[in-house]
């Protein structure tokens, strides 16, 4: 029988084990995860009576979810690169229309139906926005450090933040922002584009605190420019641009209803609100600590099964692991996202094209933060933010998209010897 | 395509370094919570999901003095509802079912709407066996219904009681802050012996343990209940009552209003108290219906109110013994001294006397004949303040000190009083109706059966009390503790006068009609005059006269002459009580005691 991975594709290369044209080890990793997906959503969700049909709605996203990794992979590496523009601006015509017709579910509008099927456009913006940046970033006549292409790159990121933000999810804007950090880093952006791109965003998030805290990092800006060195007439104009930004956010959260500003606040102080998150992120250290070594084994962890932690199959998924497998089984799942993002980074590192070389890094700057925020949240470092861990957390779209981002890179890696 | 790489290996460097080091950071935070703090979380993850339960205890129950069962605790059925379950459509039908008023349903939710979904919420107790089997039946449609077996009150004896006893209710905010030992949904002691007594017959509290979800679900029991600890039943009550003549005195008070008193007079133990018209306990054992609590308010003989110990009148001439045993304490008068009567007495008007012209008339005739100008005259002798402070040493015009909470005092006027109500020039003329229990003074009925009492042992006995005393879970005895009673008067003043009650029956007197054969009976009657209507008809009483073992007072209100009205509903119970079982009787030949007198 034919090897299906020995195929040539042209007249120059031929390949002859696995290994050259799919990443084993990462793939294997990733399979891992999945598999510990089962283990954890079955074990949350068995003693609940609304929920106990996850296991199986999860069971087909994986199926359907490595059927369309599959695909991806087999693409012709070109179509990616074409794609990105009309994907980006799908998503963000979905992401319109999320705020139009979206269904409100726990406090957010994130979810379009179409009759039994349901899906978070903000999943697909995360795709669409990493082709359509690295796109932009790896054309010839990009000038990182030039304000207009920083404008431009702030543009292609800021639109879907902004429409995340209305839904009102910041854990996924978040995620954005790890986005384009990580992308124009990666891209070569000077210490100063970096600072042009990055205060917009310190004062945008400083003014959700309040003045004060708005007027503080006014004064760090201040600072840059002037450490910078830079005219007066520039600096003057970069001043002017993150004191609207701030006020943008002031204009913003007046028009969302007080329910989401509310939500906003307990983001911001979740002690403000102990029955709420507050109480989830004691419940959740409690779950993980009395996991101990090894855990109190599977369908045995009291805090899982007596459902102390709420969302436990999907942002405090953590936390089943954590107790029910104890320490090896939390140093476990670390390991494999590690070896994740090292090879992810390894893809990177290793692609001719500095479209794809982006694409890598963008995906990996999306599977890290997920991972950061959902992770440091359970074990908390971090404040509570609804964020699903890759792989892990229950839940269709994210499933989708993560196999998706998975397939391109598989994808790139197949035809990174390839040159046209 | 482009085919500018990406070089910048310094980069690259700078990313894996933030990977390795986060990485680092979360694994040190992994190891300080599942290793370092293990014992500290998994510790509190236990306390999370083990919740401790109440067991309520039975209370104690109530005996009558020869042990017979008056009160006990039967079972029960109280519906349920688990308001994560349940279907409000259903409340209509259930409402129906329970006997509840229409929307009940949803004010019992709406009250208990700050609770876990998942607490089954009592929505009505005492339910019929019927209401059950038909929840049962329709269980399949009514999900989230369900019930349980409770202990209610139940009153065994066919005795009412229902101004001793007393009964429960659900306990307030502000009790359940006063006491710990109270939690929400709890029964306390509303009135009578069940409020008194409430320490002592509420018993001790246990606990079981039951894992419990985040949502307050029960799942199981933790360690098999073996770390349950149980409650402890709360004391008996062995009560000073006699269950039999508590039922005629209930009996023959029955469409009447008035009150009963009987007392041991060497215990001061309390043998049948009784104020009509009474209630029903058995409607007050759980939850009362609306429709019952209307009926009660809207009586106008008002049956909640004890008049057996706050229903105030004045005594009549059942006063008049007081009086003369006061007087021959004082001295003031001797068993010889007689007093002029004229058919009444004249003091700035005519006060008239009953039953025509007396003549000259010593102590124990004019209790015998009951003659007012006897006790007119003698008020003078005894005076005012005098008669307040030796009421006072005979529980009369103060509280008794009854082990319940529902008692009034009444009035023994004094100087001060009249100074305060008329002036400092206070018309004298008003004491010349106190010597004949009139005017100003109001007396409830337990203070003149207590005085009774006291008489009949010659001026000594115990506070008035129902409780005689306590038995253990072995069905030890140990007796109440009360305070000892001694008015200090001479023991000859109170032979007089008790020779002079024993003539009221057996003499010529006013109540010959309470002669029992066998049996040596000394009583008095009175009639309290009332502006708003017929007159309250009063006895005292207490036999046998040579020692006695009860003493009685009998109130019929608005019905007219003492001896006609009251008199014989002492009789019955008189006959009850010493002639039950056939018991001999050693009493003296009647006659052989009046030819002494």
């Amino acid at each position: 029988m034919r090897n299906p991975f020995l195929r040539r594709t042209d007249s120059r290369q031929v390949y002859y084990t696995v290994n050259d044209r799919f990443d084993l080890s990462m793939f294997i990793a990733v399979l891992t995860l999945l598999a510990l997906v089962f283990l954890a959503i079955y074990s949350s969700t068995q003693n609940t009576v609304i929920e106990k049909g996850n296991f199986l709605k999860q069971s087909i996203a994986v199926v359907f979810s490595l059927v369309v990794f599959t695909v991806i992979y087999n693409l012709p590496t070109q179509l990616i690169k074409k794609s990105s523009v009309p994907l980006y601006i799908f998503s963000i015509i979905l992401l319109i229309a999320v705020l139009v017709a979206g269904r409100k579910v726990g406090g957010a509008k994130a979810w379009l139906y179409f009759g039994s099927f349901s899906f978070q456009p903000a999943e697909l913006a995360k795709v669409a926005t990493i082709l359509f940046l690295a796109n932009f970033l790896s054309r010839n006549q990009t000038q990182i450090d030039s304000i207009k292409d920083i404008f431009y790159t702030l543009s292609i990121s800021g639109v879907p933040v902004l429409l995340i933000l209305m839904e009102p999810d910041l854990g996924s804007s978040l995620v954005f922002a790890g986005m384009l950090v990580t992308m124009v880093f990666w891209k070569g952006i000077s210490l100063f584009g970096l600072f042009l791109v990055l205060s917009p965003a310190l004062v945008m998030g400083a003014a959700l605190f309040g003045g004060l805290y708005f007027f503080l990092a006014l004064m760090i800006v201040l600072a840059g420019l002037i450490f910078f060195k830079r005219d007066l007439f520039f600096s003057g104009s970069i001043l002017a641009v993150n004191i609207a930004a701030g006020f943008f956010v002031d204009f913003v959260y007046d028009v969302l209803s007080p329910h989401q500003q509310k939500r906003i606040a307990s983001f911001l102080d979740p002690s403000s609100d102990p029955l709420g998150s507050g109480y989830n992120s004691i419940q959740a250290k409690i779950a993980i600590g009395s996991g101990g070594m090894f855990g109190k084994g599977f369908l045995s962890g009291n805090q899982t099964q007596l459902q102390f932690i709420p969302e436990q199959w999907t942002d405090f998924i953590f936390c089943v692991i954590g107790e029910e497998f104890g320490f090896a089984g939390s140093i476990t799942i670390m390991v494999l996202y590690l070896i994740l993002f090292i090879r992810i980074l390894r893809i990177a590192n290793m692609s001719k094209y500095q479209f794809h070389s982006l694409v890598a890094v963008g995906v990996l700057s999306v599977f890290f933060t997920h991972f950061v925020i959902n992770v440091g949240m359970a074990i908390g470092i971090i404040p509570v933010i609804g964020i699903p861990l890759p792989f892990i957390s229950y839940g269709g779209s994210s499933l989708l998209i993560n196999m998706t981002m998975l397939g391109i890179l598989f994808n790139i890696y197949r035809t990174r010897k390839n040159y046209s | 395509m482009n085919s500018e790489r990406v070089t910048n290996i310094n980069r690259s460097g700078i990313l894996i370094t933030i990977i390795v080091f986060v990485a680092l950071v979360y694994t040190v935070r992994l190891f300080q919570l599942q290793i370092v703090e293990h014992t500290r979380f998994d510790k509190e993850s236990t306390e999370n999901s083990v919740k401790a339960i109440d067991l309520t205890p039975l209370r104690g129950v109530f005996y009558d003095r020869n042990r017979e069962l008056l009160v006990e605790n039967t079972p029960a059925y109280t519906i349920r509802i688990t308001p994560a379950y349940y279907d409000t459509s259903n409340n209509r039908i259930l409402e129906k079912i329970a006997g509840l008023d229409p929307g009940a349903i949803r004010t019992i939710l709406k009250k208990n709407k700050d609770y876990s979904k998942f607490t089954p919420i009592k929505i009505k107790r005492g339910v019929t066996f019927t209401s059950v089997a038909w929840v049962e039946e329709n269980s399949e449609l009514l999900h989230g219904v369900d019930y349980i077996i409770e202990l209610q009150r139940g009153y065994p004896a066919g005795v009412h009681g229902s101004h001793i006893f007393g009964y429960s209710k659900e306990v307030s905010k502000n009790q359940i802050n006063a006491d710990q030992y109270y939690t929400a949904g709890d029964l306390i002691g509303y009135n009578g012996i069940e409020r008194k007594y409430e320490s002592v017959i509420r018993g001790i509290k246990g606990k079981t343990f039951i894992i419990v979800d985040s949502k307050g679900r029960e799942i199981s029991k933790f360690k098999e209940g073996y770390q349950d600890i149980p409650s402890i039943k709360g004391i008996d009550l062995v009560l000073g009552i006699d269950a039999e003549i508590q039922r005629i005195a209930e009996e023959n008070l029955k469409g009447k209003a008035g009150a009963v008193v009987a007392i041991e007079p060497k215990t001061g133990q309390i043998l049948a108290m009784v104020s009509a018209p009474d209630y029903d306990l058995n409607e007050f054992s759980y939850v009362t219906s609306r429709d019952y609590l209307r009926q009660l308010a809207t009586n106008p003989d008002k049956p909640q109110f004890n008049r057996a110990t706050m229903s105030l009148h004045p005594p009549g001439s059942t006063f008049k013994v007081l009086c003369a045993a006061i007087a021959l304490d004082m001295g003031v008068i001797d068993e010889n001294t007689t007093l002029y009567c004229a058919g009444g007495f004249t003091f700035g008007r005519f006060f008239k006397c009953h039953g025509g012209v007396h003549g000259s008339i010593n102590v124990t005739r004019a209790i015998e004949k009951s003659c007012n100008s006897f006790f007119y005259q003698l008020i003078f002798k005894i005076g005012l303040d005098n008669l307040h402070e030796y009421a006072k040493r005979f529980k009369v015009g103060v509280k008794t000190g009854i082990d319940i909470f529902e008692e009034t005092g009444g009035l023994i006027p004094n100087t001060k009083y009249y100074e305060k109500t008329f002036g400092k020039n206070w018309p004298q003329g008003v004491l010349v109706s106190l010597g004949i229990g009139q005017g100003e003074i109001s007396l409830t009925p337990l203070q003149l059966a207590f005085y009774t009492a006291l008489i009949a042992n010659d001026g000594k006995s115990f506070s008035p009390h129902i409780v005689k005393g306590y038995l253990d879970e072995n069905k030890n005895f140990a007796p109440n503790v009360v305070n000892e009673v001694n008015t200090g008067l001479k023991k000859s003043a109170f032979e007089i006068v008790k020779k002079g009650m024993f003539l009221v029956v057996n003499g010529a007197g006013t109540a010959t009609h309470v002669r029992i054969p066998g049996i040596n009976v000394a009583g008095k009657t009175g009639t309290a005059q009332n502006p708003h209507g017929k007159d309250h008809a009063w006895f005292i009483g207490f036999a046998p006269f040579e020692d006695p073992q009860i003493a009685i007072c009998v109130l019929v209100e608005n019905s007219g002459f003492g001896g006609t009205h009251a008199a014989p509903i002492a009789k019955k119970m008189f006959e009850s009580y010493l002639l039950r079982d056939k018991k001999e009787i050693k009493g003296q030949d009647a006659k052989s005691l009046l030819a002494k007198n």
